[in-house]
C-alpha cells in the first residue's frame, strides 16, 4: 500500500499541476473552438509570464507584482502579435496557424535567449508556510494555485454565460459566419478572446515558476502535456479541458509516487487510448472545418 | 425580359448590384449580374439550385468578395466592407441552413442581435412569431426547423434592416408555417425591402414585386410587371 | 536534379554537402506528407530519432556493418510506423499535427531519460570506431560516404516519382482534397494514408540511420522536439508537393544556417522569424516559384520534363 501521507501530498501536487496545465490549455482550446487556430505561442506567453515574475519579483520584492506584471505584459504581446500576424491567417487551415505559432514560439525562445540568456533562473517561492491537510502537512502555496485556477474557471463560466460579449463569443464558437451576419463585430472578439488566453498563459507561467527552475526552453517542455490535454479533453471544449487538465495532472504526480519515469508516458498512452476510441477526444465536436 | 420598368426610377432603390462578377477560388460562380430594390418591395430571385443565388446574396453580404461590379445599398457602396460593418449598416443576411445559436436560449439569440443593432425592443419580433414567447428559455437547438427559421428571421428584423436578404426560407417546413411566413414577408414589406431567394413558386407569385431569373451565374430573366408574375412564367427557368 | 548535386559537391564543403543530401531525404517524407496527403507532422524528429537509434543499437550492441545498420535503422522506422500508424492516420489534420508534437516529445523523453540504461542518455552512443569499413563503398570516409548518400538520394527520387504516377498517387491527392468522394468511388481513406505515412516516416527514419552513420553517434538532441519545425521549414522554403523541393530547401537552409549561426548565433531568433515570414509572405516557396519561370526559360518548347 502506499503511504497515505505521500498519496495525500501526491493528490495536492497533482491538482496544483493540474491547475496550471489548465490555466494554459484553456486559452489554446479557447482560440481554437472560436478562431479554429492552434496557437503554440501561448507557451511563449507563459515563458513570459515566468520570466516576468523573476525579474519583477526580483526588483520590487513581491512575487505578486512579478506574476501580475507576467499576466499583463503576457496580454499586450498577445494582443499586438493577434492585431499583427494572426488578424491575417484566421482563413486559413488551422495546420497553417500551427506552424506560423510555432515559429513565434521559436523565434520567443530567442528573444528570451538574447534578454535573459540561457542559465535557468530560480524564483523564490512566496510563502513557505505549510497546513494541515488531513494530517499531511501541505505547502499553502500549492493551494493558492488550486485557487487560482478554480477563479479563473468560475471567472471564465460566468463571463461567457453572463455577459454579452461572452454570449457573443459562445454563439461564435457555434457559428461564426452567423454571428457576424447580425452585425457584431468578430474581430473584436477574436482579439478579446486572444487577448484573455494571452494572459492566462502568462499567469500560468508566473504561477508555476516557484515550483520549477525558469529557463528558456520551459515552454517546449510543458507544450507536449498541455498538447495532451487539449486532445484528450478535446479541442474547443472547456469542460473537457478541465477535466483532463485535472486527470492528467493526477496520474503525473500519483503516478510518479509509483514509478516516477513512466508518470511522464502515462498521459501519452492515455491521449492514444482516447483517441482509439473517440478521434476528437473526450469533448470534442466532430466538424471539421465550418 | 422588361427592362425598362427598372431603370425609369432609380434613385429611389434601396439596393443596387450592378454588373457584379463573383469567385470562390478559380471557380467563377456568378457573371455580371443587375439586380436592383426598391424600399418596400419584394424582389425573388428564382432559379436551379447551383445557379448562384446564394452566392448572389452572400456576396451582397460581405462573405464573398466580388471580382467587379458594385454594390451600393441607400447612396452607400458596399464592396469591400467587412460583413459585420455590412450587416450593422442594415443589410442583412439570412442563411438558408436554419441554424440558430444551439447552445444558447432563443432569449439569448434575441439579445445577440439587439447587443448588435442596439434595438432592445422586441415587440415587433414576437408580434410577428407569438410562438417564441413559448420557448424564450429554451435551447434554440432543441425547436423546430420552422420555429428555428421564425427565429433567424425575427432576430434579423431587430434594428429596422434596410434590406433583409432571405435565403430559401420556406426549404422543408410544413405548409402552415409556409402561409405564416408569407404574411409576415407581407408585413416586413411595409417597414424594409426584401430580396428572397426561394424555389416555391406559389410563395414567390404571391408576394413578389418583381423576379429575377438567374441560371449558370447570369440574369437570364427580369419580371417587374407584378400581373406578369405567374407560375407559368416563372417555371421555365427552373 | 543528381547531376546538380554532384556538381556543386565539387565547390562547397564536403560536411556542408552530407549535411544536405541527408536533410534532403528527411525532408523528402514530410514533402510527401504534407504535399500529398495534406497531413503537416510536428513529429518528424521522432521518426528521425527511431532511425538513427535502431541503427546505433546495432552499430553499438550487435555489428559493425554499417550497411546493415542502415538497413536496421530502416526496419525500425518500418515498424515504428506500422505501429504508431493506425492510431494516427485516424485523425483530423490539426489533431494529427499536435499528437505528433506530443509524439516528438515523448521519443525525446524516453531516449534522454526513460531508457537511459540502453542510450546513456545526453551522453550518446559512440561508435564511429566499431564500424568497419564497406566495400566499394566506404561509409566511414566522407567523401565516399557523400557518394552513397547521393545514390540513395537518386532512388528516393525515382521512387517518389514513380509513386507520383501510379493510381496510388493519384487518390493520395485526391484524400487530400476530398475523402468523401474519394470513398464514395470506392477507396478506403485509411490505408490510402496508412501507406503514405509508413512510406513518409521510413524514409524518414532512413535519413535518420544515415545521420547516424555519418556522425558515428547518436544522442537525443537529434530528435529534439525543438527542431521540429526543421523540416516543415525546409519543405516550405522549398515549395510544397514539388518532386525537388527538398533538395532546394535543404541547400537553402543548411546554408542559411551556416552563415546565419556564424554571424548572429542567435538561431532560434532567426529561423522563428523566417518561419513567421514565409507563412505570411511566401507561399510556395523556392522552388514553387522558380520552377514555372525554369520551365519557361529552360525548357521554352516542351513541357519542363524534370531532368
Amino acid at each position: 500500500m502506499i503511504d497515505t501521507q505521500l498519496l495525500i501530498s501526491g493528490v495536492i501536487f497533482g491538482l496544483s499541476l493540474g491547475s496550471i496545465y489548465f490555466l494554459l490549455a484553456i486559452g489554446l482550446s479557447l482560440c481554437f473552438g472560436l478562431m479554429r487556430i492552434i496557437s503554440l505561442d501561448q507557451l511563449l506567453y507563459y515563458s513570459f509570464g515566468a520570466y516576468m515574475a523573476y525579474t519583477v519579483g526580483l526588483a520590487t520584492g513581491s512575487f505578486w507584482f512579478g506574476v501580475a506584471a507576467g499576466t499583463v505584459v503576457a496580454g499586450l504581446i498577445s494582443f499586438i502579435v493577434e492585431r499583427l500576424i494572426f488578424r491575417r491567417i484566421y482563413e486559413r487551415d488551422p495546420t497553417f496557424s500551427m506552424i506560423t505559432s510555432f515559429g513565434l514560439l521559436i523565434g520567443g525562445i530567442g528573444v528570451i535567449k538574447f534578454f535573459w540568456g540561457v542559465v535557468p533562473r530560480p524564483v523564490e517561492v512566496p510563502t513557505v508556510i505549510q497546513v494541515d491537510v488531513f494530517g499531511t502537512a501541505v505547502p499553502v502555496y500549492r493551494l493558492i494555485v488550486i485557487g487560482f485556477a478554480i477563479v479563473v474557471y468560475v471567472g471564465i463560466w460566468l463571463f461567457l454565460h453572463r455577459t454579452i460579449v461572452g454570449k457573443a463569443i459562445r454563439a461564435a464558437i457555434e457559428n461564426v459566419e452567423h454571428v457576424e451576419g447580425l452585425g457584431i463585430n468578430v474581430s473584436r472578439l477574436f482579439t478579446i478572446t486572444f487577448v484573455i488566453a494571452g494572459a492566462l498563459s502568462g499567469l500560468a507561467g508566473g504561477l508555476h515558476a516557484p515550483l520549477i527552475m525558469v529557463d528558456p526552453m520551459m515552454g517546449l517542455e510543458t507544450m507536449a502535456f498541455v498538447f495532451m490535454i487539449v486532445i484528450i479533453g478535446g479541442l474547443g471544449s472547456i469542460k473537457g479541458t478541465l477535466i483532463s487538465a485535472l486527470i492528467v495532472g493526477q496520474v503525473v504526480s500519483v503516478g510518479s509516487i509509483i514509478y516516477a519515469p513512466m508518470a511522464q508516458m502515462a498521459p501519452f498512452v492515455m491521449m492514444l487510448l482516447v483517441l482509439l476510441v473517440r478521434p476528437t477526444g473526450l469533448y470534442g465536436s466532430p466538424l471539421y472545418k465550418r | 425580359m422588361t427592362t425598362d420598368a427598372s431603370t425609369t426610377i432609380s434613385n429611389s432603390e434601396i439596393l443596387k448590384v450592378t454588373g457584379l462578377s463573383a469567385a470562390y477560388g478559380e471557380a467563377k460562380v456568378l457573371f455580371d449580374i443587375d439586380v436592383s430594390v426598391k424600399p418596400g418591395q419584394i424582389v425573388a430571385c428564382v432559379g436551379r439550385n447551383g445557379a448562384g443565388k446564394t452566392s448572389l446574396l452572400r456576396s451582397i453580404a460581405g462573405f464573398l468578395n466580388p471580382t467587379a461590379g458594385s454594390v451600393v445599398a441607400d447612396a452607400r457602396n458596399l464592396v469591400g466592407m467587412k460583413p459585420y460593418d455590412i450587416a450593422k449598416f442594415g443589410v442583412k443576411y439570412v442563411p438558408q441552413d436554419k441554424k440558430v445559436f444551439s447552445d444558447l436560449t432563443v432569449r439569448e439569440n434575441l439579445e445577440l442581435a439587439s447587443y448588435a443593432t442596439n434595438d432592445h425592443n422586441w415587440d415587433r419580433v414576437l408580434e410577428f412569431f407569438p410562438k417564441l414567447k413559448q420557448h424564450m428559455d429554451r435551447k434554440a437547438g432543441f425547436m423546430s426547423g420552422g420555429e428555428r427559421q421564425m427565429l433567424m428571421i425575427g432576430r434579423a428584423t431587430l434594428g429596422s434592416p434596410k434590406v433583409l436578404l432571405i435565403d430559401e426560407p420556406t426549404e422543408g417546413l410544413a405548409p402552415g408555417i409556409v402561409t405564416h411566413l408569407r404574411n409576415v414577408f407581407k408585413e416586413l414589406a411595409k417597414m424594409t425591402a426584401l430580396l428572397i431567394v426561394e424555389q416555391n413558386l406559389p410563395l414567390v407569385c404571391a408576394i413578389a414585386d418583381r423576379v429575377y431569373a438567374i441560371k449558370d451565374g447570369r440574369v437570364v430573366a427580369e419580371v417587374s410587371d407584378k400581373d406578369a408574375i405567374t407560375f407559368d412564367a416563372c417555371e421555365q427557368y427552373l | 536534379m543528381i547531376a546538380l548535386l554532384c556538381g556543386l559537391s565539387l565547390v562547397l564543403p564536403l560536411p556542408f554537402m552530407n549535411e544536405v543530401v541527408i536533410f534532403t531525404i528527411y525532408v523528402v517524407g514530410c514533402n510527401f506528407m504534407i504535399g500529398r496527403l495534406g497531413y503537416i507532422s510536428f513529429g518528424q524528429p521522432a521518426y528521425l530519432a527511431i532511425g538513427a537509434y535502431s541503427t546505433a543499437f546495432y552499430l553499438f550492441y550487435f555489428g559493425s556493418n554499417p550497411l546493415v545498420g542502415i538497413l536496421v535503422g530502416v526496419l525500425g522506422g518500418l515498424i515504428g510506423s506500422l505501429l504508431i500508424g493506425p492510431f494516427f492516420v485516424r485523425l483530423r489534420s490539426d489533431y494529427f499535427a499536435m499528437v505528433n508534437l506530443a509524439l516528438a516529445v515523448v521519443v525525446f523523453y524516453l531516449t534522454e531519460k526513460v531508457l537511459v540504461s540502453i542510450t546513456q542518455g545526453d551522453n550518446g552512443l559512440w561508435f564511429m570506431t566499431q564500424m568497419t569499413s564497406t566495400p566499394v563503398l566506404d561509409l566511414t570516409i566522407p567523401s565516399q560516404f557523400l557518394a552513397f548518400g547521393i545514390i540513395v538520394t537518386f532512388f528516393v527520387f525515382a521512387f517518389y516519382k514513380y509513386l507520383d504516377g501510379t493510381i496510388y498517387g493519384a487518390c493520395c491527392l485526391a484524400t487530400k482534397l476530398n475523402e468523401d468522394k474519394l470513398q464514395f468511388i470506392g477507396y478506403s481513406n485509411f490505408s490510402i494514408r496508412f501507406l503514405g505515412f509508413v512510406i513518409a516516416n521510413t524514409t524518414t527514419a532512413l535519413a535518420g540511420a544515415m545521420y547516424a552513420v555519418y556522425l558515428g553517434f547518436v544522442s537525443p538532441e537529434m530528435g529534439s522536439p525543438s527542431r521540429a519545425a526543421e523540416p516543415i521549414i525546409v519543405t516550405l522554403l522549398g515549395g510544397v508537393g514539388t518532386l525537388f523541393g527538398p533538395v532546394v530547401g535543404a541547400i537553402a537552409y543548411t546554408g542559411m544556417k551556416d552563415v546565419i549561426s556564424n554571424m548572429i548565433g542567435n538561431w532560434e531568433l532567426f529561423i522563428g522569424f523566417l518561419l513567421v515570414f514565409i507563412m505570411l509572405v511566401a507561399d510556395r516557396g523556392i522552388w514553387g516559384t522558380l520552377e514555372p519561370i525554369l520551365a519557361r526559360v529552360v525548357f521554352p518548347k516542351s513541357r519542363n520534363t524534370d531532368k
